[in-house]
């Protein structure tokens, strides 16, 4: 897993079936390269989160059959932009 | 699996169901940046350990449906990093644990 931060919502409106309607996030490493992930939880951007990849997002996801490599996990309380980029 | 040195526990509350109540720990690859690993083991700031990855880390963490990509499965019981993989140090072999 991976600590990422939320930089804003996607809009994807025409996507394949087993995406469903999930919401997306684009997320940023500390290098600043941008990622996208499923967000189960409902994170804001400028937040720090965990993000879970490899087959394990899609059961993160909360369901095998949904089609996703990044997923966020979880919020994290207290992270600091030093912190993350030491 | 590599070896990672664990940094510091992370709290995060608003989470995924699936990942339940199990510890998370923010661990250091050996020169390489941060990540975020399962614990189910019971690992202190300091120690190093080695983690798995892929399916391996989902089992490791308890379940096959566990949502994890990084699972700690053991802690290293003596590790120099200025000689990596080489024998416990003189000092270390004469009755004296680490753990």
């Amino acid at each position: 897993m991976n600590i990422q931060r939320v930089v804003s919502d996607l809009v994807a409106t025409h996507r394949v079936g087993p995406l469903q309607e999930k919401s997306l996030r684009v997320v940023e490493d500390y290098k600043g390269g941008l990622e996208v992930a499923l967000d189960p939880v409902g994170a804001k951007p400028g937040d720090f989160v965990i993000t879970i990849a490899t087959t394990a997002a899609r059961h993160a996801a909360g369901d095998p059959a949904i089609t996703t490599d990044l997923t966020i996990g979880g919020i994290i309380d207290h992270w600091s932009e030093q912190r993350w980029r030491d | 699996m590599k070896i990672f040195r664990v940094e510091s526990t992370l709290v995060a509350t608003a989470r995924i169901g699936g990942l339940q109540h199990h510890r998370l720990l923010v661990v250091q690859e050996r020169g390489g940046g941060k990540q975020v690993a399962v614990d189910p083991v019971g690992c202190k700031p300091g120690d190093w350990v080695i983690a798995c990855g892929s399916s391996a880390a989902r089992d490791a963490a308890g379940s096959k449906e566990y949502p994890s990509d990084l699972t700690i499965v053991g802690i290293i019981d003596y590790w120099d990093e200025d000689h990596p993989g080489q024998e416990r140090a003189a000092s270390s072999a004469n009755g004296e644990t680490r753990r």
